[in-house]
This record gives structure tokens, C-alpha cells and sequence, in this order.
């Protein structure tokens, strides 16, 4: 094929940013190529996000520079590296350069690392919606207008969905193994938690054989899963993962066994390779949290708060601290949501600024 | 005497080993059926091509921290030329592993200029070269774990011969590779000599910019074999393919006597070291270890492995 | 077929060679002594293409050349035989001989270890060394690995069709007699169809060897002279520019040691090493420990500075029991330990001059908590003066400096301390004549400031000049002490007789 076609192949879709837009376009989202769909409304948006390598703050990435097109305003990432310090030095430093036209969508690399975040923002009158990570006495309402809000996900669902959908697939009876993330990491605790609280309301029909932490590694999940296999063999019904990477490792251990599809996986996150197992009848169920919508939304908040169409102090606690709506996919449903998220484009309506609200944040 | 001496002290590493399996063994029989002795080897395959490419530039005296960024750059180049699951592969099948391979290798050589042109110590060169194989490989892959679905190269992890995947026979034949070059090629026994005296090697004439050269790039390739073994087990590529695989490497290879300092040990060593740290792994879930426990007995077996071996040293030179 | 033509070769601000002329004929044995930084190891250097001249011409068999380096001279007819030897440990005798040469035995990509092997064989035999080439190198003694060394270079008889220049750089430093016996016939028999170059400090066996002898100073050429001219006396006045003063050993410095016990050994042991040895080391006394290589000395030295366990006896110094100190600790209460391996453990080469000197004392040149550098100064300027230290000043490096002068930093190290035990494990090794007089000078008024010294000397007529005491060990026992202030001197020979 030649490499015009490939490029328009590469361009049809936008879950579709993968190999062929970096062989063909070049750098994608690199701040300044992107071309403004409309003219600028002045702010100078940023996302702070872990890295661009894992598929999760990618499609963060994406989603960010989609709303920052549809306002024509430029949008750069301020990637952690897992690093504190220089998360907040990036922060810092693309605040002395925008000032009070600075909008930001962070996920703090660490729970504490919000505060100095929010105050640097707070400072220069710009305007921060955070994600994920804050420690729980830091609120959005202390701070006037300009920490417009804090959006997180609550694990413990989506635990128990998938964990739900995995005990069906087997007929409500028998024997689990799960995977677990980084043990002191609050995703990870939250799903486990989740997947607990199943096992429990079982009534003793479902045992947990062994909960091992893989460290969300998909590498690690496969070989964990090939030992539990000499150690259980066929008394494991179904394997529980507290991610999809580490799900489709374990798939892959199950498939060089020739037991994929016989014993079912479930992971979260919505990652494209678990929707394409869920689709295959691999695994039970994954959760989308939509990191595309992350993305775009925490800038619309904060870019909606700093044109004055909503004033935050005005809003109720629960538009400031909330919980987003992560959806389950389940083999009964995938092919909906692959006609519908995959082969066609969402429009995703970056004004709807609540509808994906499910709750204010508890403690 | 002092021969046997030292021959004894690099056997320690085989001794635990069978000590290692003797132990697991007693405590749960299981361990040495033939599924799980057919799992290990298959969880070993890959570790053990990429630990051979490290065992090389340790050999030299040097340091090779790029082993996930090579895998991730490697995995990309794989995934860009096979059947993804994106669909916007070039989809030349199994020549696209002679191409990740030649990829590899090159972004090895390119480590070693870094390291010998512009005198970049190997372990910055290395670790810097390393986040840019995972930046390329994340724009190439756009962030993505993306599917590879060609099955010749899954064939690799899934086809089995004599009840092992084909990924064990690679690594077999790497490593007759790697033990070929090293004790019967030149290249390979330059490397051990600047491991034994840089600049000794330089007064004999050695060009010791090009061993260093052919060393990183001859690393390089092996790290891209193991990607590929790795992509192909993994079902997928992507920038963080090669993530833990660093430490398990470097360990492994430590951990079957091959000394830090170089010119000591080699690619027979490093066999035992993989299989000491991936029978471990194995044996530790087998056995019901907690997770916490796990990692802190890897740990002290690494610390306990490098003090057998620098044992009979005298005191004041150990740095 | 040599000719060297007004050679120069500048370092930053030291000039290292100042036009340097040297002709060496086929057949001809040129001796060439200095003293250290004299300029002798840059000029083998350039020979040797590591070093490029700034100006002059190095003609071989009439021809100009440029040597590219090793190889290039190698493969000119120049080899080498280094000071610190150039073999790798880690590999093969073989590998060792043909390193850099190997593509005579490759087959398809593959090295055809029989043949390597019997090729080596062959020049071991040149050499008279009767070893397996597949050994590993660093199971050689010394001696053999000398032996191999110059094997290595007679390679170059069959690659090279002309004739061969070969460079001996301090050879025999370390060899015995009967070894330098074999070393010489060798060097004989080679004459036939090379010249050569002989480095030492031995000036009896320069001049012995040589056809010719070239004295060296301070970057030129002082002296040619032919082999009937010279004379030890000769020759070392031209290298120091100085008359040798007094006695060589400083004898007429030596004086009776004080009462009190520096350092007392009572039976110790450790395994496999040396067993059950006791005697004390009075203030101002120096005591020398004799024995054959491998009797035991060089750890029981080491144990007294915590660097080796005992398992058995007791160390006592100044009545505190330091059996089985740290080093920290030793230094702590005033132990200096100056060791054979200088580029290992006695000075940083990265450090500078003032740095190293400075490095024990710690806490001791700081003025609130921070380095008083104008004192450091003005301290260490002293004692490089005094050890005629060459280094253009106490900011330099250590890597730039010459064995000797390394090495009298390291003791100018622990001079600094006020240490009032000094073990010195071959102070003089690899040194020259002025800069051993200096080593001799410094242990001498070591002694008279009250401090005592255990020394573990280069030669047997240097302990017996240098101690008052001297402990022969053999097999790691103790076989004799020897008082050697009394009114009949101690011989070499009633030693050697207590040796083997």
C-alpha cells in the first residue's frame, strides 16, 4: 500500500492514532502542528499527565487536544514521568508563561503533589480541574473559582461489576485467582476492595484461590498466571484483574495453553485490545472510564469556569467533587459499543459539562 | 590452588540453583511436573535472549540500561510490519522479524557511538538512549498496546514442539549463538579482554572504539530478539513492553556469577542466573508467598548471590 | 636501524621531552636510565604511537615514519614490553601472545584455538617458558608472566620481515636473580636481528646489558657513553645531578630506638598464612620483615591495619588491644600504612596532589566545618618541596605524575598525620635512586620525630641498611630475628639461610 493511502487509514478514526499516524504525520499532538479548527479564544490550555506511553494518559492526550481544536486555542502536555518535582516545576514554569489565561487538566503524579499544584494555579488566577489524586482535606471550594473542580472514579464499582460479570461466566460457583496493581496505590486498593465486597455477598460460592499483586504489568500477570496454573490447574474458573494490561497478560499465559475463552478474564479500563477479547468472548467484562472524555472535559470545566459560563463558587459541592461514570462492557453489549465507540467516531459534546456525574465524592 | 578455587566459586551459582529446586520441590511435588517445567522454560525464554545480550557489554566492564527501551523500540518496528490489531501494519509477515532485529541492532550500534564518540559513559549513554527507544516506540504505537495478530509470529508462543513452545528453541539457539561468539570469535574475546584491562587491550592494538561498537550492537540485536519473543507471548506490543525486564536481566546476570567489573564470568553463567530468578518467581507463587514476601526475598537473593561470588577478595579493593 | 631526531613532546605546561635524539643499531643493547619523569616512559610511548611528538623524526631502517599507534608500530618492527605488565589477566596465555593478531587463526569467523595454541607454543619456547598456552593468565607467577610478555613481542620476528627494535621498560624490577639470568640470555640471543632498548634502575645491570648507555634529565639527553665508560657512581651522578650524600641507607642517621612498645605481636595466626608470630616494635625502631614471596609477610603487614582478619594472638599497640581493627579505626589511633599496589590503594589518581596528601586527616584542616584551602596550601607546599615532589604545584593531578612521585605522595600522606606507626609494604618498589634516598631520608626522620616503622623492603641489603630488627618468616613462620645494631653487621646471607 502505498504510503498516501496509509496515512489516510491512519487518519479515518480517532481510537485509531496508533502506528500509522506516527509513520505517516510525524509527532502526533505536537503543540503547533495541529492546525486550529476555529479561531482563538485566547487561553493557553495544558494537561498534566504521567506519560504518553501508556494507552490510558494517550487517549487523555488525545481528548485534551480535541477540545482544545474545537475552541482553537493551543494545548500542550506536561508529562510527569512519575516524577513529583518536575510536575509541578512544568506546571509552575507553563503558568509564569500563560498567567491568568492558563487553564489546566492535572492528574497529580502523587495525592499531596494537588496542593502545591492548586495553590501555583490559584496564584496566577488561572483556572485547574484535578483528576484522580488529592488528599482528602484539599477541596475545590476553598479556593474559590479558581480550583474549578476535582473529578475521580471510583474503583470499588467497577470492581464489583467486573467481578459480577466474571462469577456469571461461570455459573455463580467455583474458584477464582486475581491480580492486583501497585499494592499502596488507591485504584488498585479501591478495585480489590470491589472485588472483596463479591466474593463476600457469594455466600461462599465463590473462593479466592490467591490474590497476587502484578504491579499493573501485563509481562509479570503472565507469568504469575503460568505458575498458578501448575499450582491450581483446572479448579480455576476465572481470573480477575485489576487492570486490562494485566488482563491480557493473562489471557496470553491461558492462550499458550489453549485455555483461552474456557477460562474467562476480566479487567478495567477499556482498553482497545480487552474490548477486541471481550468481543472474541475471551474475557467477561472490562470498565471504560473514557480517558478521551477526561481529557477534554477537565479543560471544558476549567475553560466554561474561566469565561465566566458558569461561576464555580456558584455551583453545588457535587459539581465540584465528583465522581465520573465509568461504563462496563460485557460480551452481551460489546458489539453495541464497538459500532458505536470504534468503527464510528463519537461526537462527544464538549458543553454537557455534568452528564457523566454519578456522586459526589465520598471520604 | 587457586584455580580450583575459583572454579568451585563459579559453580555456587548451579548449586543454588539445584538447592532451589530440591527446595520447592520437597515443599510442593508439582513443581517439577512436566506442565510446570515446560511454563518455566517458556517464562525463560525471553529473559534469558535479553540477559545474554546484557551478559556482553557486562563482560566489557560497561553497563547496558537500555534493554526496555531497545525491547519497546524493537516491539514497535515488529508491530509496524505484521497483522495489528490496528490494522495499519505494513503486513509483510515473518520478514518483519529480520526487520525488527536489524532495528534493533542498529539502535544498539547507535548506543555505542554515543557512548565511544561522544565518551558518554555506557550506563547514561545507555539509560538516555533507553527513554528515547520508549519515546519513539510511543509515538510509533501512539501510546497504544496494539494486538499483533500474525500468527506466524504468535506461532512462536503458541505452537508447541516436544510440549514446548518454539520460543524455547530460540533461545536455545541464541544462546549457542552468544556462546559462539563468545569463546570462538574475536569480537567476543576482545569483549572479555577490555573486561579484563581496557587499557591493556588499547596497548596490544585492540580497537577497542570498535569492540565497544560491536558489543552494544550485538546486545542491541539480542534485545530485539527478546521483543520479539516477547510481543509474540504477550500477544501485543507496546512502548512499556519491555517494563521489569531491566532488573530481571541484570540481575540474572549478576546472579549467575558474571562480575560487574567485567572480564569475569560469562554466557554459561548467565543460563543459571535466569533460571535461579525465574524458578524463584515460579516457585514463590507455587509456594503461596505473598506478594510483599516475594519481593524482598528476589531482593536478598541478589545480594546474597553478589556476596558468594565477590567472596575471597580481599577486603581493599572491593570498591 | 632506529634513529630518534630531536624529539619533543609537551603536557599542558610540563615539557616531557626536549629534543631527544637515540640511535639504535641492529645488534646493539642501548640502555637508557633516568630518574622518575625523567622522560623515559613518554619517549616509549611516542615509540610505541600512543604519543604523537610535537616535533622531531622517528626514522626506521632510513625511512621517516608517523607510528599510528601500537599496532602501527608494532607492524614497523617496534614492540614493547611494558613497566606495569600488559597482560590480561582474564584470557589465555594464547589470546594474550596474539591479542590484536588473532585474524592468522580465524576460520570462517571462527578462531582455531589448536592452532593458536601451538603457535604460542612456539614462542613460548623462544623464551624458554614451559607453560600450557590455554592457562590463564592470571594463574602465571610474576616471573613467568615477564616471560610471556616477552614472548608476545617476538611475535613480531615472523610478522615483521625487517628488523625489529625491541623496548624493555624496568624488566627486572621485580624478577630474581636467576630470573634476570634467563632474562638476559634471552636478550642476547635476540640481538642477532633486533636492537634494543633497555630500561632499569638497576644502573649494575644497565651497564652490564648495554652497548650504550643514554642518561636522561629532566626531558634530554645528558650523557652518551659507551659500555667501557661507565660506572654506577658515574651514572648516577649525571641522572640526580647531585652527589649520593652519606651513606646510601642513611646508616650514620640511625639511632638507638626509644624504650617504650609502639606495636606488640603476640602469637598470631592467621589460617593458611602465617602462624604464631610475636615480637614488639619500640619507638624510633625500625623492623624489617624478610622472607621469600608467599612467606607471609605481606599479610601479617596488613593484619596490623585491619585489612586482613587473625584468627588466633593478640595486637597490641600503644597497650590498646587493635586486634582485628579497621583501617578507620587504625588511622584513627595514628597508624600509617603505605602499600605495594599504589594505584590501588594508596592515592586517589583522580584527586589532585594537595587532596591526597590532605585525605587522612579529615576534620583536622577545617575552620568551622569548612576546608581551609589557603592553609592546605600552604602545608603540603612544604612537604612537596621537601620530597622534591615533581608537580608543577599541589593543585595537579596524581595521574599525571610518575610512579615515584605517586608514591611520595602517599607517604607525605601519612607523614602529615603525625602517625606514630608507619607499616610500609615495599616503599621503594618501582622507585629510582634519588627518589629511594628521598623515601630512605623520610623514614629516617620518621624514626628520630619518635614514630616506629614496620617496612617490608624491596631488597634484602635495603632492609639490613634501613633496620633495626630484622624477623625472617618462611612458610608464614617465624624462623629468625635478627638484632642488626650490634658491633658484627647482619649479611644478605645469614638471612637467606633462615629463608629457605
Amino acid at each position: 500500500m502505498s504510503i498516501n493511502d496509509f496515512v489516510q487509514k491512519a487518519l479515518i478514526d480517532r481510537r485509531r492514532f496508533l502506528i500509522g499516524s506516527a509513520l505517516g504525520v510525524g509527532v502526533i499532538g505536537a503543540p503547533g502542528l495541529v492546525r486550529p479548527a476555529f479561531s482563538s479564544t485566547g487561553y493557553s490550555l495544558a494537561s498534566s499527565i504521567r506519560s504518553l506511553s501508556n494507552a490510558f494518559h494517550a487517549a487523555w492526550n488525545k481528548g485534551a487536544d480535541s477540545f482544545a481544536q474545537s475552541i482553537g486555542d493551543p494545548h500542550s502536555a506536561l508529562v510527569t514521568e512519575g516524577n513529583s518535582e518536575k510536575g509541578i516545576a512544568d506546571i509552575k514554569a507553563f503558568l509564569a508563561k500563560a498567567g491568568d489565561k492558563a487553564i489546566i487538566g492535572a492528574d497529580p503524579n502523587d495525592s499531596p503533589d494537588a496542593r502545591p499544584i492548586v495553590e501555583a494555579v490559584a496564584a496566577a488566577k488561572g483556572h485547574v480541574v484535578t483528576v484522580w489524586n488529592k488528599p482528602d482535606d484539599l477541596h475545590p471550594w476553598d479556593f474559590g473559582d479558581n480550583y474549578v473542580a476535582h473529578m475521580s472514579f471510583n474503583g470499588v464499582p467497577a470492581g464489583e461489576q467486573t467481578a459480577k460479570a466474571l462469577f456469571d461466566s461461570f455459573g455463580g460457583e467455583g474458584a477464582i485467582v486475581a491480580l492486583g496493581g501497585i499494592p499502596s496505590n488507591v485504584s488498585a486498593i479501591e478495585r480489590k476492595a470491589g472485588l472483596m465486597k463479591m466474593i463476600e455477598a457469594s455466600g461462599g460460592k465463590v473462593k479466592l484461590l490467591d490474590f497476587q499483586d502484578a504491579d499493573w504489568d501485563s509481562a509479570k500477570a503472565n507469568n504469575i498466571v503460568a505458575a498458578w496454573l501448575t499450582r491450581f490447574g483446572d479448579e480455576i474458573k476465572g481470573i480477575w484483574a485489576a487492570n486490562d494490561g494485566m488482563a491480557i497478560g493473562a489471557l496470553e499465559a491461558l492462550r499458550a495453553e489453549g485455555l483461552a475463552g474456557q477460562i474467562q478474564v476480566t479487567g478495567v479500563d477499556g482498553t482497545r485490545d480487552a474490548i477486541q477479547a471481550v468481543k472474541n468472548k475471551e474475557m467477561a467484562a472490562t470498565v471504560d472510564w473514557d480517558p478521551f472524555w477526561i481529557g477534554g472535559i477537565a479543560l471544558s470545566l476549567g475553560h466554561h469556569a474561566a469565561t465566566g459560563a458558569f461561576i464555580p463558587s456558584k455551583e453545588p459541592q457535587e459539581h465540584r467533587e465528583f465522581y465520573g461514570t465509568g461504563a462496563l462492557i460485557t460480551q452481551a453489549d460489546v458489539e453495541d459499543y464497538w459500532a458505536k465507540n470504534i468503527e464510528a467516531t463519537p461526537e462527544i459534546d464538549w458543553n454537557d459539562l455534568w452528564g457523566r456525574v454519578s456522586g459526589q465524592i465520598t471520604y | 590452588m587457586k584455580s580450583m578455587k575459583s572454579r568451585w566459586a563459579s559453580a555456587i551459582p548451579l548449586f543454588v540453583l539445584i538447592g532451589l529446586c530440591v527446595a520447592i520441590a520437597v515443599l510442593d511435588p508439582k513443581f517439577l511436573s512436566l506442565g510446570n517445567i515446560g511454563r518455566i522454560a517458556a517464562a525463560a525464554s525471553a529473559p534469558l535472549v535479553l540477559a545474554l545480550g546484557a551478559t556482553f557489554i557486562i563482560l566489557m566492564g560497561s553497563i547496558d540500561l537500555s534493554v526496555e527501551g531497545a525491547m519497546a523500540f524493537a516491539g514497535a518496528v515488529l508491530a509496524a510490519f505484521v497483522a495489528n490489531a490496528s490494522g495499519t501494519g505494513f503486513d509483510i509477515g515473518l520478514a518483519a522479524i529480520p526487520i525488527a532485529l536489524l532495528a534493533a541492532a542498529a539502535f544498539g550500534c547507535f548506543i555505542g557511538m554515543v557512548h565511544v564518540y561522544l565518551k558518554v559513559p555506557s550506563f547514561m549513554a545507555s539509560l538516555g538512549m533507553g527513554f528515547v527507544g520508549i519515546g519513539i516506540a510511543t509515538v510509533l504505537l501512539g501510546g497504544e498496546r496494539v494486538g499483533i495478530l500474525d500468527q506466524n509470529v504468535r506461532a512462536l508462543a503458541l505452537t508447541r514442539v516436544l510440549g514446548l513452545p518454539l520460543s524455547v528453541y530460540v533461545s536455545l539457539f541464541m544462546l549457542a549463538v552468544a556462546w559462539f561468539i563468545q569463546d570462538h570469535t574475536r569480537i567476543g574475546r576482545h569483549i572479555m579482554a577490555l573486561g579484563g584491562g581496557e587499557d591493556l587491550a588499547a596497548a596490544s592494538g585492540i580497537n577497542v572504539r570498535r569492540v565497544r561498537l560491536l558489543a552494544f550492537t550485538i546486545a542491541g540485536m539480542f534485545f530485539g530478539v527478546g521483543a520479539v519473543l516477547t510481543s509474540a507471548r504477550l500477544g501485543a506490543s507496546s512502548a512499556l513492553l519491555g517494563s521489569g525486564q531491566l532488573f530481571t536481566a541484570i540481575s540474572a546476570v549478576v546472579v549467575g556469577g558474571t562480575a560487574l567489573t567485567g572480564g569475569k564470568g560469562g554466557v554459561l553463567q548467565t543460563v543459571i542466573g535466569v533460571l535461579i530468578v525465574i524458578v524463584l518467581n515460579n516457585g514463590m507463587i507455587i509456594l503461596g508467598l505473598p506478594s510483599f514476601v516475594q519481593q524482598g526475598v528476589l531482593g536478598l537473593a541478589i545480594i546474597l548471590a553478589v556476596l558468594l561470588n565477590s567472596s575471597g577478595r580481599s577486603l581493599a579493593i572491593v570498591k | 636501524m632506529l634513529d630518534l631526531k630531536e624529539i619533543t613532546k609537551t603536557f599542558g605546561r610540563v615539557r616531557a621531552l626536549k629534543g631527544v635524539s637515540i640511535t639504535v643499531d641492529v645488534g646493539e643493547v642501548v640502555g637508557l636510565v633516568g630518574e622518575n619523569g625523567a622522560g623515559k616512559s613518554t619517549l616509549m610511548k611516542v615509540l610505541n604511537g600512543i604519543h604523537q611528538p610535537d616535533s622531531g623524526t622517528v626514522e626506521i631502517n632510513g625511512k621517516t615514519e608517523t607510528l599510528r599507534g601500537p599496532r602501527d608500530a608494532a607492524a614497523k618492527g617496534i614492540g614493547m614490553v611494558f613497566q606495569e605488565q600488559s597482560l590480561i589477566a582474564n584470557i589465555s596465555v594464547a589470546e594474550n601472545i596474539f591479542i590484536g593478531n588473532e585474524a592468522q587463526f580465524v576460520r570462517f569467523g571462527r578462531i582455531d584455538w589448536k592452532a593458536m595454541g601451538e603457535a604460542a607454543k612456539r614462542q613460548l619456547d623462544k623464551v624458554g617458558l614451559d607453560v600450557d598456552p590455554r592457562t590463564i593468565t592470571s594463574e602465571l607467577s610474576f616471573m613467568q608472566r615477564q616471560m610471556v610478555e616477552l614472548a608476545k613481542v617476538l611475535t613480531l620476528e615472523e610478522a615483521v620481515d625487517g628488523n625489529l627494535c625491541i623496548l624493555l621498560d624496568e624488566p627486572t624490577s621485580v624478577l630474581e636473580q636467576a630470573e634476570i639470568d634467563i632474562l638476559f640470555g634471552v636478550i642476547r640471543k635476540l640481538r642477532e636481528r633486533a636492537g634494543i632498548i633497555f630500561i632499569s634502575h638497576r644502573l649494575d645491570e644497565v651497564i652490564e646489558i648495554s652497548d650504550t648507555i643514554y642518561v636522561m634529565k629532566d626531558g634530554a639527553v645528558v650523557e652518551r657513553m659507551m659500555k667501557a665508560d661507565a660506572t654506577p657512581e658515574r651514572i648516577h651522578h649525571l641522572m640526580v645531578g647531585r652527589e649520593a650524600t652519606g651513606s646510601y641507607y642513611k646508616q650514620d642517621e640511625r639511632r638507638p630506638p626509644a624504650e617504650a612498645i609502639a606495636l606488640s605481636v603476640q602469637n598470631v595466626s592467621r589460617a593458611l598464612q602465617f602462624s604464631e608470630i610475636s615480637f614488639d616494635v619500640h619507638d624510633g625502631e625500625v623492623l624489617a620483615l624478610v622472607g621469600t614471596e608467599g612467606a607471609g609477610s605481606e599479610p601479617l603487614i596488613r593484619s596490623f591495619f585491619g585489612l586482613e582478619r587473625t584468627h588466633l594472638g593478640k595486637i597490641v599497640y600503644r597497650g590498646e588491644d587493635i586486634t582485628n581493627t579497621s583501617p578507620g579505626r587504625a588511622v584513627a589511633a595514628g597508624i600509617g600504612y603505605v602499600p605495594r599496589e599504589r594505584k590501588i590503594e594508596g592515592i586517589v589518581e583522580e584527586m589532585s596532589v594537595q587532596e591526597n596528601i590532605c585525605l587522612p586527616l579529615g576534620g583536622r584542616l577545617t575552620r568551622f566545618g569548612l576546608f581551609d584551602f589557603p592553609a592546605i596550601a600552604r602545608k603540603t607546599a612544604g612537604l612537596i618541596a621537601k620530597l622534591r615532589i615533581k608537580t608543577p604545584d599541589g593543585s595537579t593531578l596524581c595521574a599525571n605524575l610518575s610512579g615515584g612521585n605517586q608514591q611520595k605522595v602517599v607517604l607525605s600522606k601519612w607523614y602529615r598525620t603525625d602517625a606514630r606507626l608507619f607499616l610500609l609494604d615495599h616503599p621503594t618498589r618501582g622507585l629510582d635512586v634519588g627518589a629511594k634516598e628521598d623515601v630512605y631520608a623520610l623514614i629516617r626522620e620518621m624514626c628520630a620525630a619518635g614514630a616506629a616503622v614496620v617496612l617490608i623492603a624491596d631488597t634484602l641489603e635495603e632492609a639490613l641498611g634501613l633496620a633495626h630488627t630484622v624477623i625472617v618468616l618462611k612458610d608464614g613462620r617465624q624462623t629468625a630475628r635478627f638484632d642488626n645494631t650490634g658491633p658484627t653487621p647482619v649479611t644478605p646471607l645469614d638471612l637467606i639461610a633462615h629463608m629457605v
